[in-house]
């Protein structure tokens, strides 16, 4: 679920939200990369682990689902998957899955290098597919797997019954990790890091949350590159320092009447799924050409974890968006829709994800209509670049351009 | 009963789904809806309804595609369109697991595309062994209690389901038992031995118990027929009537199978505990070797070479439904094994919409030439 794309221009000003971030980004990968020079041992991570854990222990892991959407960024998606097709992977597969299993069969890749891990972290809180890629990882890298299972919720709330489940298997990863890392477990470190996670998300949510201003301060695209901060620093104080720097610049973006958005904001829009990696340049184009921004994104809540106890901390990662049901979800949509006054829907049908696509169609169908806002989808992939139709896509962009105009009396 | 006669009844309670739930709702039965794949049809067997298979059907789709993308399996879109369609009506609620991403998704859309029969979601742990896993189990089935308790008026009862566990591990036994005694009979096509397997999804466990038990009988008192080419196969579903065809003209015998619709069901018993939600719970941490259940160690591959050399099968035929991921990761694994235990492997991809087999004609021909 969580990626990154990181510009090839050169970083600006150091004081910029933009820059640190970007510098964050690139110290999490030299820290991982020196850190197994030194000896230590390393682990891959899915996005949604609970990474209080290894913070708190000291140990580096770096992200799979980043690595792919990097990769599949700078255009490397379709050679990685046909590796892993020819190792016997079906392309139906979720292409991150793909990616990161023919990294680990070839272990280079120009467009973002990682080190080889020595056990994998993997949580299925956003998809099931995730344990049976992190299955294959640990037994084709002959490697252990610590594995905390949260299951989806098919019931709006968090049962006990769950916490209790979720709870005793976070216990045991950090048994698991103690004694793979020789690391050991400090219950002050574990507050430490609680207080930094959630200074973290506070400032990320508040920042996300400038897209409720007309016109946003911000191109909702820029989240989507920011978000990979969110994801592996997020238990870091730099990763709050600069999220605080972003909801400064956005403060005075608001007060400047200024924006990241180039051009004229005229439409807003919820944009529903992960980014089309491979194909990023003409998905945002065909809507900043028709001057469309995209305000609204479950993303931004993905990675706002706010919780005040050990209790709070494993509730949090109970919710993330895809573990919800369909009313769960799609309150929290249709409250982020409202707040930041989204006049359509775009959604990414995205072949690689079934679980994020498959009750799609009936829940934004009613997103729309409790928000009397129109819908449209598009098929695309997050990172096989051979699943997207730019002809599609521009078909039904402009046709929500269209409705949405017309809802406002024009044309 | 002679052999045949007896075939000829699994063959017509397994091509007639519609005419059992219509029996068994005539006699004033309830019925519940067992999506795949382990779902606790002991409580609701001990519940007083019949457990039903509900695993889609070869059939066209054109509702289910309101709600699902064209990339959700074939399992999961028949479903949905014989729900939509109506041919589930009558049924009192469906069971669905979560324990692949599609199945999540079919219990959400179903509150929307059938709200007539009542959802009862059954959430597994993966991390099933432990204490925690089997209390989380446990909160699982009983929230399935507290449903149907709701939905037939009726209290739950540990006897009584008891009884139903004793009726379930017989079943299990009689399962394995005559997938074994197949396999000593070439003479009984695939065609039949699938239409043995799937008629259990149909029927009271009892009811099928005692058909099977006159099957073994009656297989022990024929001999075997003439030798085939023997093969394990694996997959999720193998129910096809032209698919199994293809094994029967070519002269290939299914002597052992690891597919989820049929042996991965009667694998593992409920043993003793304290109460029997506690053994129901107990069979379920004791589970494995599926590809739906985490196992990182994959001795799922181990178990599938090891069946088939015990089995004599010369080769593994990997039966695919498309779109399942479970199964395609699940593949890469199984294929490398195989090829290290020096088993040949193939895979033939199907779904539950196929017309044309042609394609899995010339795999499987091939792949008997070859082994
Ligand atoms: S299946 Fe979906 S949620 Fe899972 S890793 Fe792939 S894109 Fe992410
Ligand atoms: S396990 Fe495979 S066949 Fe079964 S529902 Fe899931 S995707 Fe479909």
């Amino acid at each position: 679920m969580a990626e990154e794309v990181k510009p090839a221009r050169p970083p600006a000003d150091p004081n910029s939200a933009k820059y640190k971030l970007e510098q964050i980004v690139r110290k999490h990968y030299r820290e991982v990369q020196e850190a197994k020079e030194r000896g230590e041992k390393i682990g891959w991570c899915a996005s949604n682990f609970p990474q209080e854990i290894f913070q708190t222990l000291g140990i580096k892991v770096c992200y799979p689902e980043n690595q792919a959407a990097a990769i599949a960024a700078r255009g490397g998606g379709q050679r990685l998957c046909e590796i892993a097709e020819s190792e016997g992977y079906s392309n139906d597969i979720c292409a991150y899955a793909r990616i990161s299993l023919a990294y680990s069969k070839v272990k280079e890749a120009p467009e973002q290098d990682m080190p080889l891990p020595d056990f994998v972290l993997c949580c299925n809180n956003i998809c099931n597919c995730m344990i049976k890629w992190y299955e294959n990882l640990a037994k084709t890298l002959n490697i252990p797997m610590i594995f905390i299972d949260i299951p989806f919720n098919p019931d709006y709330t968090v049962s006990d019954a769950q916490v209790e489940y979720v709870k005793a298997q976070f216990l045991d990863a950090i048994r698991q990790l103690e004694e793979i890392t020789g690391k050991k477990w400090s219950e002050e470190r574990f507050r430490e890091v609680m207080a930094i996670s959630n200074r973290t998300s506070r400032a990320w949510l508040e920042a996300t949350s400038y897209c409720r201003y007309k016109p946003s301060p911000l191109n909702g695209f820029d989240l989507l590159n920011h978000m990979a901060v969110a994801v592996c620093a997020r238990g870091t104080v730099e990763a709050a320092e600069a999220f605080e720097t972003l909801v400064e610049e956005y403060k005075k973006a608001v007060a400047e009447g200024s924006s990241t958005f180039r051009g004229e904001q005229k439409h807003r829009i919820m944009f529903e799924g992960i980014a089309c990696w491979p194909h990023l340049r003409t998905t945002f184009t065909a809507l900043k050409n028709r001057g469309i921004n995209m305000v609204a994104t479950i993303y931004a809540d993905a990675f706002g974890f706010i919780y005040d106890d050990f209790d709070g901390l494993i509730r949090a990662y109970c919710n993330v968006p895809n573990a919800i049901n369909l009313e769960l979800a799609r309150d929290r949509r249709i409250k982020i829709a409202k707040d930041t006054g989204a006049e359509g829907i775009l959604v990414h049908v995205n072949r690689s994800c079934k679980l994020w696509s498959g009750f799609m169609n009936e829940m934004s169908r009613q997103i729309g209509e409790t928000c009397e806002i129109p819908v449209t989808s598009f098929d695309g992939d997050q990172a096989d670049p051979r699943n997207f139709s730019a002809a599609q896509y521009e078909t039904r962009v402009q046709a929500l351009a269209e409705i949405m105009e017309a809802n406002k009396g024009g044309i | 009963m002679a052999v045949q006669e007896l075939l000829n009844k699994f063959h017509d309670i397994a091509a007639n789904p519609g005419k059992q739930m219509e029996a068994y709702l005539k006699a004033g039965k309830r019925v519940v809806l067992c999506a795949p794949v382990y779902t606790p049809e002991e409580i609701v067997h001990a519940m007083g309804a019949v457990p039903m298979g509900a695993w889609g059907a070869d059939t066209e789709l054109q509702l289910s595609k309101k709600y699902f993308p064209a990339f959700i399996c074939s399992i999961m879109q028949s479903i949905l369109e014989l729900g939509i369609k109506g041919t589930y009506d009558g049924a009192s609620a469906i069971i669905i697991p979560s324990l692949c991403d599609s199945l999540k998704c079919l219990g959400e859309n179903w509150k929307y595309a059938v709200p007539d029969i009542t959802f009862i979601p059954m959430v597994h742990p993966q991390n099933r062994a432990g204490e925690a896993g089997r209390a989380f189990t446990k909160a699982g089935y009983q929230r399935v209690i507290k449903t149907l308790e709701k939905l037939f008026a009726t209290t739950y009862d540990d006897a009584a389901l008891w009884g139903s566990i004793r009726i379930y591990n017989e079943h299990n036994a009689v399962m394995r038992e005559v997938s074994a005694l197949l396999a000593e009979h070439p003479e009984i096509s695939a065609c039949a031995r699938s239409d043995i397997f799937k008629s259990a999804m149909f029927m009271l466990k009892e009811e099928h118990t005692a058909l099977v038990k006159d099957l073994i009988e009656a297989l022990k008192r024929s001999p075997a027929g003439e030798t085939k080419v023997k093969v394990l196969i694996s997959g999720i579903i193998a129910d096809s009537h032209s698919l199994n065809s293809i094994f029967d003209d070519l002269g290939i015998q299914i002597v052992a199978d690891d597919v989820a619709a049929q042996s991965r069901q009667y694998r593992t018993d409920a043993p003793e505990a304290e109460t029997a939600l506690d053994s129901l719970v107990l069979k379920f941490s004791g589970m494995g070797n599926c590809s739906l259940l985490f196992d990182v160690d994959k001795k799922r591959a181990d178990l599938i070479v090891k069946t088939a050399q015990e089995t004599g099968a010369r080769g593994v035929i990997v039966i695919l439904t498309k779109f399942c991921d479970p199964e395609e990761f699940d593949y890469v694994i199984i294929k490398s094994r195989c090829e290290e235990a020096g088993l040949p492997v193939t895979l033939v991809e199907v779904d539950r919409q196929m017309v044309n087999y042609e394609q899995a004609r010339t795999i499987i021909e091939t792949f008997k030439d070859m082994i």
